[in-house]
């Protein structure tokens, strides 16, 4: 009986010590190879805090809210409001297995305000923009299922998920493989995805330039390497390519040409690269990490954006935690962009878009954070504000005429996380 | 020129970094577990985030969660 005893005793610590290393190595690859996946349908950087073996709930609130576009800048009698979004997001984790875990990502959005319509000179010559007569109403809501199989030095990932509005639906999907080498201090990240989006415009039949019904597809490939330097630092590099074929066009924006209101047409196939590298040091002496990242994105519209994010994360008390941090981005136009067009162009393209104009803008974050214990469930607090300017003047090169529909924005959110 | 030159120092510096580190022994990863050294310490942040600046840039978000594609205005 003794020996049966100590069987059972020997073969328990076994088992506790093998959850305990597979936690140790789920730990270790979640922190050290996630975000590397970045695009829509790729499979994601589930469970960055490595508490996979558990199961997760996290909750987030956020209230979008753009700035008014100044009087100055807006055509007489146009409407001069913005867009708010208000935005739940639930994520829901669990481990199946030993070494399967599995993520649903739920995202819903209620939007309403108007937006940039097309843009018109001035009277002193200037750009002003036209926004849309009718406030928009419109809800989203977005759903995205993930699975993940961990193996000794290696991580496989699928994910599936649909986005749909009342004029919008998108499928899409994608695989994802990281590998350890080098003593796990080398990961190899790569992944594939895609979205095939159908696009039902609204008021078709009121207004004649928009279209009844146009469809896209989106294809992305990437590749990373994720490099621990010191016990304190750790860097990344990812490579991605995607590409977007069909309708690429904005069906609710148009183009004054010659003036004449014309429909917003883009090209059909649009090529990008973004090249993100990202840097964390952790500085004990302090109790901080300092996080940053650079971005080079190139486009075969001729557009070319960088994109500097700094942030620090400075841990106090035990349970709190303050994380300042700053970005700047700063793009170039779209070869065929223009605010309005003084005559018709041979290729029949036309945008005024503010998103695909000059400009840089400036954004500034605080986020506060902290942890408790109640109900024997550990729970992470958050609330973060964030203020977004953007203006030709903050670009890298010299705009001389700026869109005048480049966005300013205040985005307010609060999320409560548990693991049980 | 020397904006390119600028971004292309960026992109190779964890590169170069990479050539000239030591191996971390696996119980050395103490700090590099901690929460906030993982390259996005918040997931649901990150994908709000990414979502916002491909709704509003040109620019192809490199970092962030995954999802699908929007009609955003």
């Amino acid at each position: 009986m003794k020996n049966v005893a100590r069987r059972h005793r020997r073969k328990a610590r076994l088992r506790a010590a093998r959850r305990r290393a597979q936690r140790r190595r789920r730990e270790s690859l979640a922190a050290l190879t996630a975000g590397a996946l970045a695009l829509p349908g790729l499979a994601g950087p589930a469970g960055a805090e490595g508490l996979s073996d558990r199961i997760g709930a996290d909750y987030n609130f956020s209230r979008y809210s753009e700035g008014s576009i100044p009087a100055s800048k807006v055509a007489p009698g146009s409407e001069r409001g913005r867009y708010d979004i208000d935005m739940h997001q639930i994520r829901l984790a669990t481990p199946i297995a030993d070494r399967f875990d599995l993520g649903l990502d739920i995202v819903h959005e209620s939007m309403s305000g108007a937006t940039p319509w097309y843009v018109i000179p001035g009277d002193d010559g200037k750009p002003v923009q036209v926004m849309t007569g009718a406030t928009i109403d419109d809800k989203r809501t977005d759903a995205l299922l993930e699975g993940k199989f961990y193996m000794d030095r290696a991580l496989a990932s699928a994910s599936g998920g649909v986005s749909f509005e009342k004029d919008y639906f998108a499928v899409n999907g994608g695989l994802g493989g990281q590998l350890e080498l080098n003593e796990k201090n080398t990961t190899l990240s790569s992944g594939v995805g895609f979205s095939i989006d159908s696009i039902d415009p609204e008021d078709s039949d009121e207004y004649p330039l928009r279209p009844n019904h146009e469809k896209k597809q989106t294809y992305s490939v990437f590749a990373g390497l994720s490099q621990v330097l010191r016990r304190n630092i750790a860097a990344q590099s990812t490579l991605t390519y995607q590409l977007g074929h069909g309708y690429l066009s904005d069906p609710y924006k148009q183009a004054l040409v010659a003036g004449e209101p014309l429909a917003d047409s883009r090209p059909g196939l649009r090529h990008q690269i973004a090249w993100l590298s990202r840097y964390r040091h952790h500085f004990s002496s302090v109790n901080g990490s300092f996080h940053a990242n650079y971005q080079f994105y190139w486009d075969d519209w001729k557009i070319t954006a960088h994109t500097f994010e700094l942030a620090w994360y400075q841990s106090l008390f035990e349970s709190f935690r303050l994380i300042p941090s700053v970005r700047y981005y700063s793009q170039g136009q779209a070869g065929f962009y223009a605010p309005y067009y003084t005559q018709a162009r041979a290729d029949g393209l036309y945008s005024s878009d503010y998103r695909l104009s000059p400009y840089g803008a400036i954004s500034w974050r605080i986020k506060a954070e902290t942890r408790f214990r109640t109900w024997q469930v550990d729970w992470l607090a958050t609330f973060s504000w964030e203020r977004y300017l953007s203006s030709g003047s903050y670009a890298m090169q010299k705009v001389s005429t700026p869109n005048p529909g480049l966005v300013n924005f205040d985005l307010f959110s609060v999320g409560l996380t548990t693991r049980f | 020129m020397l904006r390119s030159a600028a971004s292309l120092l960026l992109l190779a510096l964890p590169l170069l970094a990479a050539s000239g580190c030591a191996a971390v022994k696996p119980w050395e990863r103490d700090v590099l577990a901690r929460p906030d050294m993982a390259w996005e310490p918040d997931s649901l942040e990150a994908k709000r985030n990414t979502h916002i600046h491909y709704s509003k840039e040109a620019s192809l978000p490199g970092g962030g969660a995954g999802g699908g594609g929007c009609g955003c205005n």
